[in-house]
């Protein structure tokens, strides 16, 4: 339905974003995950129309809309800090679209009011349609400039970072809020976030982008498994990530005859996730290394582990409550870390997945 | 009770400020206005004489009437001439440097005195002067414009000149607080560029308006250099009257006269609030 060709765009000639190509579907939801500086933000404005690309194509429904300004391209574009018009309440905030669009405006009063009524139910913000924008919650003005754009029925809604200012439990009220919201339309959202849990939960398709590029595109769960490139690992956050000697010694020390000797040769990184890692536990089978114990931290539902490699780079263990009492570790110790050579991803030099 | 105390402590300074030198004035001001004035002494007996005569000369009602007429006719003009600017610096010159830049550009006629500026118009605007010699000599005309000096209209291009920097001073402010993300809303909901501007900065920009306007009113209405000096003593307006009045120690008529004045400002001033609640805004 919309189809992102070989979008490339650079500042003062930076690149920004890096000849990226990717499909969006009918009825789908997208989240795009990268760390601030990655290009997202800018390809999203791209693809709004409120930067123009340096070379590229944007096509929707098989038109390509690349030259279209920004109002006329029926695309919905919901602003990190929500952009609400603070002259105006809630109600001609969400009605400005219909009113003063340059395409299709709509006159009727009566019909406006049908339109923004059903939008404000949606969205839940029934009773709040007389108030100032100064007047709502953090919450209230996400979901004021949500309606806003959807109520103009765009084609696909592109969304910044929309939950990136609300607190916690609202963020996970309105990640579910959101889907449904998307369902209940039936249109395809653009979610850009560099929050990876907001990004595995939210999306039915997740993109990763790094230093402008696209690094890995798939399902959530697949990503997150099993990440290709090096940079996707990295960006979930769940990965302690061992390189360059230390590697190495891993691999002439714990890995000695556990896995295939030319995989092992090819590899340059290795990934083992944090939930993957036993202290002080040594099994036949496991591979690992010994740390020095730093501190802990307690979540709730779980605990982080923080360690110190040889080598002077933070290693962390995380340990759900379900699977595990605390435990109590002596800072400064060291420890034994071990885990089964199979939840081991190696990676060649060029940060590719060895399978 | 310690914060109430407190607070009138840090209350008192200014309080005692505005009354011994704006509340005590203005009710002098009120008072004296109703005193016996004759020719040579001015008594405490009460009476309206003054006003009467104030409202029944032609003179001095009709300089009410002309200042009026300049004031909104400069109003008008500084707006006009003010806003675009307002919104050049505002709108379009992203880069703050150069927005602080072209601001103190606005403001460097105001390195030389009021009365060199003012007085700068005469060579400019005279039946010899700058523009006359130049229309002239491009054959634009054949006589020289005498309309130009010693005239309302030189008074009015004088006093345009000198307050239109109160205008573009405050829009251009609130212009540029106005956020890149709203423009670009708007743009992504489908409106244009002029639909854009009356919809959403034109309505943002009023404070900025509201103040500009006050400022340029205050002065404009208390001016009485820029009118003796471009009119040639032609075009009285109530401060001139004012002025001639204290000079012939006319205390009680003067008084009239500054009451009228800031009647009209007061009203004016309080009419600009009621439309846009400036506390809101700023």
């Amino acid at each position: 339905m919309l189809e992102v060709r070989s979008i490339s765009k650079g500042f003062a000639g930076v690149p920004a974003v890096n000849d990226i190509s990717f499909e969006v579907s009918e009825n789908e939801y997208i989240t795009l995950l990268g760390s601030s500086g990655s290009g997202k933000s800018v390809l999203l404005r791209i693809i709004a129309g409120l930067l123009e690309p340096d070379a590229g194509e944007i096509i929707l429904r098989g038109e390509d809309i690349s030259k279209r300004s920004c109002h006329e391209r029926r695309i919905g574009f919901v602003q990190q800090k929500y952009a609400l018009f603070p002259h105006l309440n809630v109600f001609d905030n969400i009605a400005f679209g219909l009113r003063h669009r340059n395409n299709d405006r709509i006159t009727d009063e009566s019909l406006i009011t049908r339109k923004v009524s059903e939008m404000i139910e949606l969205v839940g913000l029934v009773g709040q349609e007389q108030k100032m924008t100064g007047q709502i919650s953090g919450g209230q003005k996400q979901r004021v400039s949500l309606a806003r754009t959807l109520v103009t029925s765009p084609e696909i809604c592109l969304l910044d970072e929309p939950l990136g200012a609300l607190d916690a439990n609202l963020r996970e009220r309105m990640t579910i809020e959101l889907q449904n919201i998307r369902k209940e339309l039936g249109i395809s959202f653009i979610h850009v976030t560099g929050n990876e849990f907001e990004a595995l939960a939210m999306g039915q398709k997740m993109l990763v982008m790094s230093e402008g590029n696209i690094v890995q595109q798939g399902e959530p769960q697949t990503l997150y498994t099993m990440p290709q490139d090096l940079t996707t690992a990295k960006s979930m956050h769940s990965f302690n990530i061992f390189s360059g000697d230390m590697m190495a010694d891993y691999l002439k020390s714990g890995l000695k005859g556990k896995a295939p000797s030319a995989k092992i040769s090819r590899a340059s990184h290795c990934a083992v996730r944090m939930d993957k890692i036993d202290i002080d536990k040594p099994t036949a089978k496991a591979s690992g290394l010994e740390a020095t114990f730093l501190t802990s931290e307690f979540l709730g539902n779980k605990v982080i582990y923080f360690f110190k490699t040889n080598d002077d780079r933070i290693c962390e263990v995380e340990d759900h409550m379900s699977l595990s009492e605390p435990k109590h570790l002596n800072p400064n110790n060291a420890y034994l870390l071990s885990w089964d050579a199979a939840d081991m991803l190696l990676y060649d030099e060029n940060k590719q997945l060895i399978s | 009770m310690r914060s109430n105390k407190g607070t009138w402590l840090l209350l008192a300074p200014g309080m005692i400020w505005i009354l011994l030198f704006l509340v005590a004035p203005l009710i002098m001001m009120v008072y004296v206005s109703f005193w016996t004035q004759t020719t040579f002494s001015i008594k405490p007996d009460l009476t309206t004489q003054s006003w009467v005569n104030f409202f029944s000369s032609d003179t001095y009602f009709g300089a009410l009437l002309r200042t009026i007429r300049i004031w909104l006719t400069v109003l008008f003009v500084t707006l006009v001439i003010g806003y675009p600017v307002a919104l050049f610096i505002g709108q379009f010159i992203k880069n703050k440097t150069l927005q602080t830049a072209l601001l103190v550009t606005c403001v460097i006629p105001f390195w030389t005195s009021f009365l060199i500026r003012v007085l700068a118009w005469r060579p400019m605007l005279g039946k010899e002067g700058a523009i006359n010699i130049i229309l002239q000599k491009i054959g634009f005309i054949d006589a020289p414009i005498e309309v130009l000096l010693f005239t309302e209209l030189s008074v009015i291009i004088g006093m345009v000149q000198i307050y239109v920097v109160f205008m573009v001073g405050p829009i251009a402010f609130m212009i540029g607080r106005i956020d890149e993300s709203l423009i670009e809303s708007a743009r992504d909901l489908g409106a244009s560029a002029t639909t854009i501007f009356r919809r959403i900065i034109l309505p943002l920009s009023m404070p900025g308006v509201i103040v500009g306007s006050i400022f340029v009113t205050v002065m404009v209405l208390g001016e009485f250099a820029t009118a003796s000096a471009l009119s040639g003593r032609k075009v009285n307006l109530l401060g001139n009257i004012i002025i001639t009045q204290v000079g012939s120690l006319k205390w009680a008529f003067a008084a009239v006269a500054g009451v009228v004045l800031t009647v009209v400002m007061a009203t004016f001033v309080a009419i600009m609030l009621r439309i846009v609640n400036l506390r809101n805004q700023i």
